[in-house]
């Protein structure tokens, strides 16, 4: 164990490689993160067709770093022009172009990167401790046990994925027929590929991620492309910092300090809230199917719900932005959990992390920590460092951010629509991946305008061949179609747990639409 | 705040360009064209694609990259590995063969292409190439736990024999290369090809950590795929399905030796489609040869685990045809074609999928809530000709990147979005001479992705 961690320590620390990799994908994750329109996911799956010719460490220290880098800038374009730059930034836009407004952009940007950063070490931690144990327990589970974990885990998605459960459940089927294309993992034999032998080997996963996540989203933001559409100016902050000191001192270190000084001061004022802020984005991350912007939200909700000042939220509450940031940066690290333990992806990005995991011929499950150590100590030090690189990083974003997020859409649009063609090319150098991507990007561009969310469409291609492979196994294996999925203890607890669940979600949903129709008769009169 | 406005106009001279444009044009411009202009006209002159039907990371792989880094020293241009991968080997082996017949192109086969095409997958066989070497072989063994108790092949033979169809073994999924050997073996003794239950489990190593758990009773695969098990004393193996003993391995049995004729072996090897001209095909042998029989490439496959079987083209021709018989019989066996068609077929799975789709959507057209927008409002003034703009950029590259290349196919779909919406002509320009090459040289340079070559040669 030891061993293996200063091995690691070793391939990440020393090694230049590496350390460019990370500072490149900090500056690249930040570039795209405060870009409104442009999420993490997407800049994941744009890196994604790189990572191909990486070796794993490097490449997830790479995703490890952007995803984190991502998500705080997203609070730039939150905070100077009232539009989130990712969705995990969505729950606090009010709070924080309050300040913006008062001419003091500065202070939930510093407060946003102070929480970022220490969420993120909150989740590495909490990444560190829960990931070994839970693959020991991860061992003792036969191909039953993984069905129903497949299934809870699918239906997870579908029950958090905000709006009717319906539509989810409809985006996780979608996702689960994808990925019955091809020839069948476990029978070998070809289904839905008409004749065409480029499709024997199923919807490749990149092409499709880059397509879902990429060209879908380059299509939503071309829709509102004006001619002359500009974007407010910022403005500026009035505050001048003068001082006696030398010129590194004046111009680099004060400035540097100031903005962590009062973050810093009021996050330890509040451990309790930190705590619960950072749990909360863990445990949000570690559900599949929800991530960083599920996190954030709740984590708002529980703060405004403790706090003094109540009133505050919505009008410029630093708490409030103090501990969303907190959670939908340790969130990130929380959906690696489940992820490496069983395979099964805690966000979108993850699920992108298992396909590149998968192309190295990694099979994620309790067997990495035991076959791979070095690997997994390399990627708890890679999010140890990402935040690290993201304290530098973000502090340069917030003194420039103004002027990233004035390059216009319409010189970046046409730029990212030629990544997306790229991308899905470079992998196998196959124009058909390249009509994959195309005929996601529609499919992604109209689920998503009918209100169709994609994560459990995401959920359901990675998660479909397994599925199905350990349904078929479980069955073949003995007598009959139900018996073999209850015979064994921890099998027939998750398969109780499964049906609780969705009995709990039809239940509250009767609920819901029954208060529902109310308000509605309500308005109307 | 002295520093802003300087800021200000950097910014302003990288985004807008007005005043770098020209001459940084003019650079950039004689930068691409001389990139052009290195071609010659003798073979080989530019670089070679070595398509592998197996993922990065995998057995083939490593062999492939292995030679690939050889002969690039050999041959004097870079030879570039492309994992053409899925379908069980269909995509690289049906792409190889169709590959054009120019000698910049080869394959790394493998086993599978001696059994996709009785089992109707594909058409491809071994007669679509013509091969240039074996260049590694590693046969079957069957691996059982430590505490099993079967001693020998009889021991194990009688067990089947006395319950028919109650053992299970795995070792990879219906059909594939070690079911077959399995297979091959119980006809040989005289047993129906299912009576042992296969478990489709996909690969090696998860059979081997079922075989662990219990799951199943035998795993059938390469050795190297069980060494670490094997030696750690966890499994035993009844026999190995070679010639004669591994070499690193002398106390295990041939098959042969326990009176069944039957080997089987999983193997890899180069091949180029039919129609490359014969001096480029003997160019390119010449090179091969001297890489499959160097001392770096023993060294690699003794350090890997990976057995070495160096073959000729006659003799590596004559082992692709005997072989492509005996898997002939076994897949046209009517116990094999039952083993096959299981109780759960593949539809089994997928029409609950659409069942339940159907079903969904039903219930969202009756309660009407499919057709509600997102962004409601915000739908009157959407421009769909962008939507159609960007789809149409697209499928331009699809028709004509092949023909045009590139560069200027990526140049041209810039140009065309950034006037469509209205960016000035100087600003596009930049852009385009800055992204095009940018990328060009991270993509085709730096990551040897084979960009498409087109008109001017890149």
């Amino acid at each position: 164990m030891i061993e293996a961690l200063l091995e690691a320590l070793q391939l990440i620390v020393f090694s230049p490689s590496i350390w460019m990799v990370i500072i490149l994908s900090a500056i690249y994750g930040i570039f795209l993160g405060a870009i409104p329109g442009l999420t993490a996911t997407m800049a994941v799956a744009l890196f994604v067709p790189i990572t191909y010719w990486m070796d794993p460490v490097p490449a997830l220290a790479g995703i490890a770093t952007m995803t984190a880098c991502a998500i705080f800038a997203g609070d730039i374009p939150t905070t100077l022009l009232r539009i989130p730059g990712t969705p995990a930034s969505a729950a606090y836009v009010d709070d924080a172009y309050a300040f913006t407004r008062k001419g003091q952009s500065e202070k939930p940007l510093g407060m946003a990167l102070t929480g970022s950063v220490m969420g993120g070490l909150f989740g590495a931690v909490i990444l560190i401790l829960l990931g070994g144990q839970l693959a020991r327990v991860a061992s003792m589970f036969s191909v039953a046990e993984y069905f129903w974990l497949y299934l809870l885990g699918l239906s997870s998605a579908v029950v958090v994925a905000r709006g009717p459960v319906l539509k989810s459940l409809l985006g996780l089927l979608i996702g689960l027929f994808l990925a019955l294309v091809g020839l069948s993992a476990v029978h070998t034999e070809a289904r839905f590929t008409f004749g065409l032998p480029q499709l024997y080997q199923g919807i490749s996963f990149i092409p499709a991620m880059i397509g879902l996540f990429g060209l879908s989203e380059v299509l939503r933001n071309v829709m509102n492309i004006r001619k002359d559409r500009s974007i407010p100016d910022p403005a500026a902050d009035t505050r001048e910092e003068t001082g006696a000191g030398g010129w590194l001192k004046r111009n680099i270190w004060r400035p540097f300090v100031s903005v962590f000084r009062s973050p810093v001061k009021l996050i330890s004022g509040r451990k309790g809230d930190f705590l619960r802020s950072g749990l909360i984005g863990s445990v949000t991350g570690m559900l599949p199917g929800a991530g960083a912007d599920m996190g954030s939200w709740i984590s708002l909700a529980a703060s405004k719900r403790s706090s003094k000042h109540p009133e505050e939220y919505g009008k410029g509450s630093l708490e409030g932005i103090a501990d969303a940031t907190t959670a939908n940066s340790s969130a990130l690290a929380g959906t690696w959990i489940p992820a490496l333990v069983f395979g099964i992806p805690g966000d979108s990005i993850t699920a992108i992390v298992i396909g590149v995991l998968l192309m190295k011929n990694l099979n994620p499950g309790p067997e990495i920590f035991a076959s791979q150590p070095v690997l997994v100590y390399s990627i708890y030090l890679s999010f140890i460092i990402a935040n690290l690189a993201l304290l530098v990083v973000g502090y340069v974003a917030i003194k420039t951010g103004r002027f990233v997020i004035k390059i216009p859409q319409k010189i970046l649009l046409p730029v990212i629509l030629l990544f997306c063609i790229i991308g899905s090319f470079a992998i196998q150098g196959s124009y058909f991946d390249v009509g994959i991507m195309l005929g996601m990007g529609l499919l992604g561009f109209v689920l998503e305008r009918r209100k169709i969310p994609l994560g459990p469409v995401v959920l359901g291609i990675i998660l479909g061949g397994p599925l199905e492979e350990r349904f078929i196994q479980t069955v073949t294996g003995s007598e009959g179609i139900l018996w073999p999925f209850f015979n064994r203890p921890i099998a027939a607890l998750l398969g109780v747990g499964f049906l609780l669940l969705w009995g709990w979600t039809i239940w509250r949903n009767r609920k819901d639409k029954s208060e529902a129709t109310d308000e509605d008769v309500s308005m109307q009169s | 705040m002295r520093l802003l406005p300087f800021k200000v106009r950097v910014i302003k001279y990288v985004c807008v360009g007005r005043a770098l444009g020209t001459p940084v044009a003019i650079l950039l411009v004689a930068v691409v064209l001389l990139l052009g202009c290195t071609r010659e006209a003798s073979y080989p002159n530019r670089p070679i694609s070595l398509i592998c039907p197996w993922s990065a990371g995998g057995g083939t792989d490593r062999v492939a990259r292995q030679i690939a880094s050889q002969l690039e020293r050999e041959m004097e241009v870079p030879v570039n590995v492309i994992n053409a991968t899925g379908g069980g080997g269909v995509t690289g082996h049906t792409r190889g063969a169709l590959e054009r017949p120019d000698g910049y192109s080869m394959t790394m086969i493998t086993a599978e292409i001696n059994m996709l095409h009785w089992r109707g997958l594909t058409n491809i066989t071994y007669r679509d190439y013509r091969p240039l070497m074996k260049v590694n072989q590693d046969n079957a063994a069957i691996f059982v736990r430590e505490e099993a108790p079967w001693e020998n092949l009889d021991d194990l033979e009688q067990a089947i024999r006395e319950s028919p169809g109650s053992l299970q073994a795995s070792g990879t999924a219906f059909g594939g290369v070690w079911h077959v050997s399995l297979a091959g073996w119980l006809l040989e003794a005289d047993l129906p090809a299912d009576a042992v239950t296969w478990i489709s489990i996909n690969g090696s190593a998860p059979s081997l950590q079922e075989l662990m758990a219990g799951g199943v009773d035998m795993v059938v695969c390469s050795f190297p795929e069980a060494r670490s098990l094997y030696d750690a004393g966890e499994i035993r193996s009844l026999g190995v399905m070679a010639e004669e003993r591994l070499a690193d391995q002398p106390d295990i049995p041939t098959f042969r030796e326990q009176g069944y004729d039957w080997t089987s072996q999983t193997w890899r090897g180069l091949a180029v489609p039919n129609e490359v001209p014969d001096e480029r095909y003997q160019t390119l042998l010449e090179s091969v040869e001297s890489v499959i029989t160097s001392e770096e490439y023993h060294r690699f496959l003794k350090n890997s685990g990976f057995g070495s079987s160096g073959q000729s083209p006659e003799a590596f021709l004559q082992f692709l045809e005997t072989e492509n018989q005996t898997y002939g019989e076994i897949f046209n066996s009517q116990a094999f074609a039952e083993v096959v068609s299981q109780r759960y077929g593949p539809m089994f799975f997928p029409s609950i999928i659409l069942a339940l789709m159907g079903l969904i959507i039903l219930t969202l057209l009756v309660t009407g809530s499919l057709g509600r927008r997102a962004e409601a409002d915000d739908l009157k003034g959407i421009d769909y000709t962008h939507i159609l703009l960007l789809v149409g950029a697209v499928i331009f590259y699809l028709l004509f990147a092949e023909y045009l290349g590139f560069i200027l196919t990526a140049a041209f779909i810039l140009l065309l979005l950034m006037w469509q919406f209205h960016v000035r002509w100087s600003t596009a320009l930049v852009v385009v001479l800055v992204i095009v090459p940018l990328t060009y040289q991270l993509f085709a340079i730096y990551l040897r992705v084979p960009l498409p070559w087109g008109l001017l040669g890149w």
